[in-house]
């Protein structure tokens, strides 16, 4: 059924042996809507282990006790909250654990600054609303309404983009648990195992900070940059190697001293201090995620296949960090060239040509 | 052979508590033994007595120097505080059966002494041995061992003792331990061994003994031979004695470690509630609707509906792990995440009080406490600042005048004599109380406290009995010590304040000995003028503190002429070393103001040529004039003779410029005020030619770097008037930031060479 030219396949397709696995070996007991046991879904968030000879490859690599916290909200038909640092993986778990749960990650309403009430509830196909007038197959249902219907699990990105009024139609679904729909003289019961995973992003806080009626609804959850070196190391050293077979890049994998160097600078940068906390630095004003680590390393990956000896070379790396890192031209700039050399120049030999190549696009 | 029973327990477990009891319920022994101090069985008494409130904890020390303490530190769920407890309820003769305490410090004289109990005492056999196990069984079951025990054991509805046997057993068999670690384990099991063999002889039979001990030991009282009289005649026994002390809440969970404290005593009282109550499914409950009022408390806004969401998601936390009650970890991790918004940091305080608590245990008045000890809580009521005994900081204000509304010379005083006993404790580096810096410049009279009582308090305290028997008889003893290794007058003259401050004129006498004889050898000035301006201050406000004096005046007699003698020669100095200089001249002056007994003919002679010479650091010499001038020695014409000679054209520009200095060290509102030497200044500059500008430019910067916004405006006026210019425009191009220009030219000044000034 998947077709291999999807740029990017859902988590159910990608992941389908493994949740097969784990759905074949259940045996503890598993709540209504669901389709495996809470301990299966961390299984597979977590991974490490071996099902019916399926490797489940860990989805989530951080905390696991943040895992099961957002598996037990779930499981008590809460609401959960996802809020972090852009790149801190929001999305990216809130897409297995719908995965997981309901084998279904697609219900799902991208919060911007456009989106209106409309898309959380239903909106109308107005040729047949004007044709027929107000009848159910004359209604366009939101992700929300659907989830509600087959009682899974619906997820909302980047909520606090919303307008607050859009962010209140929430409400009354969450405590309610209903929908109800005027035209047709309908209230929509949501089924068992109807719920919502939301996700916001600490840099927008004030844009449109989420009401207290709204926030009470919701188990949150902080999702943390990753807390060291090498936990970070292994979440972006798995994932290029799974981008780059998905892109089909034609590169070699980057070897370790590249991703080192990247996830150090990375680190360095965004804490405003050397690994060895020996030095303070200035922070730059990027967000410097972990994701933005990934797509640097796959994009000089690109470079490298589509123009170079399919090694990355330190000059792609180079040019790559200075777009990641020099974002607010003027300021980033010093920082980056004081960072060059003042932390980079000192580092001895086995960083030595990155320096050269940076320096060189830095004058 | 039916031996006695074995109780394996967890220190400070709630669980090992309540089933101990219900075992011992069953058992209906005639002797129960629990692990802890042979030597300290009259304790037991204390704890039973009815006004004893727990935490308490039983503190061993060495009455010889280094002292080195033990602590054992007991909440009322601690099972051996349980087994005590039911001894005494259904009145079953009861006795502590492990190592004396004298043994214990014999055995630790290299432990670190800073960590008292959390190595040593009763629980220690466990704490390394098992360490690498712990780490092992985290990794195992991804949960730190104390969730592990409280999901495991704390929770345990069933058989709990054979539970935490065979838990004791495997750790046993799986623990590598140091070798030392492991034969003191074996010595001690063996005395306890022998204690019970003693019991069995003198004729309880064995099956009617119960014995309370850490689970740890129970393979090895079962293995082990009893501890022959030779081997118990060979033990290290080191000159002990005991006390009990309240202990905090706070207290115990600062402590890490097996056994010396946990994390969360006032949760586990919880756990210790609920058993009680409706059992162990209760605690979540509990706990949360005290976080939650805790925080609410705090100021914050908490719904019901979020409590109820917390307990929800806790239970399918423990499910999850497959436990069938939240641990305290679910719990807070589920608090935090329906009622915190995610972040602990707002939930901290409120969740500090939940686990932690404030609770300060309570002993009933006549425990066995040391002399001083007894002293401290006499006095403590007899000057009531009893109420201050509290785990929060608390202020106190003390006006030491007489009062002269009260009917009693003491109620009078009352307030001096607190402030005696604050200081005594402070000397004595008993941290009860701190003394705040005075809000009010010159109220003498006035002192202000911070006090708070914590269970160190009380360890220091018992410390302190090494040096007398009294506190007032260990300040004195204390001084007298440090008074004789002082080597410095301006250490002894510290000293001297102190035992002025204690109101202890007997050791004031002593430090005014050693202080007079120190002084006899040459002192720096600074030195001399620090200590007399100290002593100064105890002439002046002896009688605040009825301290007599007259013994004083001698000795600053003394200091005053010395430094009279030698500040001309102090005068020649450089740059770097003349505030110091000043700073001296500036406390003279005010001795010789503040004591009429000085002569001044010899203070102002000794100005006027201080002022006049030349071979002198002419900062100084500028200071010694601006006293001058201060007093009302200087007439307006000695003065302007003065600027102009010492800011002629041809004198060098730093030395014109540092006398300036001086100058303005003091009273400036007489320099502003006076016209004529503006003019002076202006004129000297103008006649600077570029390079001499810029040396004399650095000096007089510095000189107006501390003046006031108000005093530059009114320098500003003056040099207005003298050339002829609008005062506000004068004063805003003052005022205003420097251009880019000037801030070049400024910069440049950086490349100055100052090594030539």
């Amino acid at each position: 059924m998947s077709d291999k030219n999807v740029q990017r396949l859902p988590a159910e397709e990608l992941f389908q042996r493994e949740l097969d696995a784990l759905i074949a070996a259940e045996t503890d007991p598993i709540p209504t809507g669901w389709r495996m046991s809470p301990r299966s879904v961390l299984t597979y968030i977590t991974g490490g282990a071996q099902v019916k000879g399926v490797d489940i490859t860990p989805k989530y690599m951080g905390n696991r006790r943040l895992v099961e916290i957002a598996i037990a909200t779930l499981v008590t038909d809460r609401a959960l909250l996802l809020i972090g640092e852009p790149g801190t993986a929001k999305s990216w778990l809130s897409e297995h654990l719908c995965a997981a749960v309901n084998g279904d990650s697609t219900k799902v309403v991208q919060g911007t600054a456009g989106t209106t009430e409309e898309q959380i509830r239903y909106s109308w196909n107005y040729a047949m609303l004007i044709a027929k007038g107000p009848c159910p197959e004359a209604m366009v249902k939101s992700p929300v309404y659907r989830a509600m219907e087959t009682g899974s699990v619906a997820r909302l990105e980047e909520i606090s983009r919303c307008a607050s009024e859009v962010q209140d139609a929430l409400i009354s679904i969450l405590s309610e648990k209903r929908l109800s729909v005027p035209e047709l003289g309908l209230e929509v019961p949501a089924q068992k195992g109807f719920s919502v995973i939301a996700t916001a992003n600490t840099r927008d806080k004030g844009v449109n900070d989420m009401s207290a009626a709204l926030k009470r609804r919701f188990n949150i959850v902080i999702l943390p940059t990753p807390s060291d070196l090498e936990t970070e190391l292994e979440i972006v050293r798995t994932r290029v190697e799974q981008l780059s077979t998905g892109l089909d890049l034609n590169a070699s994998q980057p070897e370790g001293d590249t991703v080192e160097q990247v996830v150090t600078i990375f680190r360095e940068l965004r804490a405003g201090a050397t690994l060895d906390g020996k030095q303070k630095l200035k922070a730059t004003s990027g967000v410097l995620s972990t994701a933005e680590a990934i797509s640097l390393l796959a994009n000089s990956m690109a470079l490298a296949g589509s123009f170079g000896d399919g090694r990355i070379t330190p000059a792609d790396l180079a040019a790559a960090l200075q777009g990641a890192v020099v974002k607010d031209e003027d300021k980033d700039k010093v920082y980056w060239k004081e960072y060059l050399e003042n932390v980079m120049k000192k580092r001895g030999s086995a960083w030595l040509p990155l320096y050269r190549a940076c320096r060189e696009l830095n004058g | 052979m039916g031996g006695p029973a074995l109780f394996g327990v967890r220190h400070l477990s709630p669980a090992a508590a309540f089933h101990l009891r219900r075992a011992l319920d069953q058992a209906q022994p005639a002797l129960v033994l629990v692990e802890g101090p042979s030597d300290l069985n009259d304790q037991m008494q204390w704890l039973c007595h009815p006004e004893t409130r727990f935490p308490a904890a039983i503190l061993a020390y060495t009455q010889t120097p280094p002292v080195r303490t033990l602590l054992y530190p007991l909440a009322v769920y601690s099972p051996e505080v349980q087994a005590i407890l039911w001894a005494h309820e259904h009145g079953v003769p009861c006795r502590f059966m492990d190592l004396p305490s004298s043994v214990f410090l014999a055995l630790s004289p290299e432990e670190d002494p800073s960590a008292p109990g959390g190595d040593d005492g009763p629980q220690d056999g466990a704490e390394r041995t098992t360490e690498s196990v712990y780490r092992r069984l985290e990794t195992l079951t991804g949960e730190d061992h104390d969730t592990f025990w409280e999901r495991r054991f704390e929770q345990l509805e069933g058989d709990y003792a054979s539970a935490a046997n065979t838990f004791g057993r495997e750790l046993r068999a799986a623990s590598l331990d140091s070798p030392r670690h492991q034969a003191e384990t074996l010595v001690r099991e063996a005395y306890m061994k022998r204690v019970i063999a003693q019991a069995i002889s003198s004729g309880v039979p064995a099956e009617r003994i119960f014995c309370v001990c850490g689970a740890f030991h129970v393979a090895g009282l079962e293995e082990n031979a009893p501890m022959t009289d030779e081997e118990a005649a060979a033990l290290p026994r080191a000159d002990a004695a005991a006390t009990l002390m309240p202990y905090s809440y706070y207290r115990l969970s600062s402590r890490s470690g097996y056994g010396a404290g946990n994390k969360a005593p006032a949760y586990f009282e919880l756990l210790w509630e609920a058993l009680h109550g409706g059992g162990p499914g209760e605690t979540p409950y509990l706990y949360l609707t005290r976080l939650a009022a805790a925080h609410r408390k705090a100021g914050n806004l908490t719904s019901s509906a979020e409590v109820i969401e917390a307990a929800r998601l806790a239970q399918t936390l423990a499910a999850l792990r497959g436990s069938r009650y939240p641990t305290l970890r679910d719990l807070r991790d589920a608090s935090v995440s329906t009622m915190g918004h995610g972040a602990f940091s707002e939930l901290a305080l409120a969740a500090a009080d939940t686990e932690i608590g404030k609770t300060i245990g309570f002993l009933p008045e006549g425990v066995s406490r040391t002399s001083v000890q007894e002293d401290f809580y006499r006095q403590l009521k007899a000057l009531r600042l009893e109420k201050f005994r509290a785990a929060e900081l608390q202020r106190l204000d003390l006006d030491l005048r007489e009062k002269l509304n009260v009917k009693s010379q003491l109620a009078a005083l009352a307030d001096l004599r607190r402030s005696f006993f604050l200081h005594r404790l402070r000397v004595l580096n008993i941290h009860f109380a701190s003394l705040l810096p005075s809000r009010q410049e010159g109220a003498n009279w006035g002192e202000y406290w911070d006090l708070r009582w914590t269970p160190e308090v009380e360890i220091e305290i018992v410390e302190s009995a090494l040096l007398g028997d009294t506190i007032e008889g260990a300040a004195a003893y204390a001084l007298k010590e440090r008074a004789e290794e002082s080597t410095s007058i301006a250490q002894a003259a510290a000293i001297f304040e102190d035992a002025f401050l204690c109101g202890m004129p007997a050791a004031a006498q002593h430090a005014l000995a050693v202080l007079q004889g120190l002084s006899v050898d040459a002192a720096a000035l600074a030195d001399v003028a620090e200590t007399a301006h100290r002593l100064s201050y105890v002439v002046r406000f002896g009688d605040l503190r009825r301290f007599d004096a007259a013994p004083v005046e001698p000795l600053i007699r003394q200091l005053y002429l010395r430094a009279c003698l030698t500040l001309a020669d102090a005068c020649i100095c450089d740059v770097k070393a003349a505030p110091a200089v000043t700073l001296a001249m500036d406390r003279l002056n005010t001795l010789q103001l503040n004591h009429t007994f000085l002569e001044g003919d010899r203070w102002l002679s000794l100005l006027a040529e201080l002022s006049d010479r030349d071979d002198l650091n002419t900062r100084c010499s500028g200071f010694a004039m601006a006293i001058l001038l201060e007093r009302g020695e200087v007439d307006e014409e000695l003065l302007a003779r003065e600027v102009a000679r010492r800011l002629s054209p041809g004198v060098p520009a730093e030395l014109g410029a540092g006398w300036f200095e001086g100058l303005a060290g003091k009273n400036r509102y007489a320099l502003i005020a006076r016209l004529s030497l503006w003019r002076h200044l202006d004129g000297y500059l103008s006649g600077l030619d570029e390079a001499a500008f810029r040396r004399a430019l650095v000096f007089l910067r510095r000189a107006f770097a501390d003046f006031s916004p108000k005093e530059k405006n009114d320098i500003a006026e003056n040099l207005g008037e003298i050339w002829g210019v609008n005062p506000q425009q004068a004063a805003e191009s003052l005022m205003t930031d420097l251009t880019a220009g000037e801030q070049e030219l400024l910069s440049g000044l950086d490349e100055f060479d100052f090594d030539n000034i």
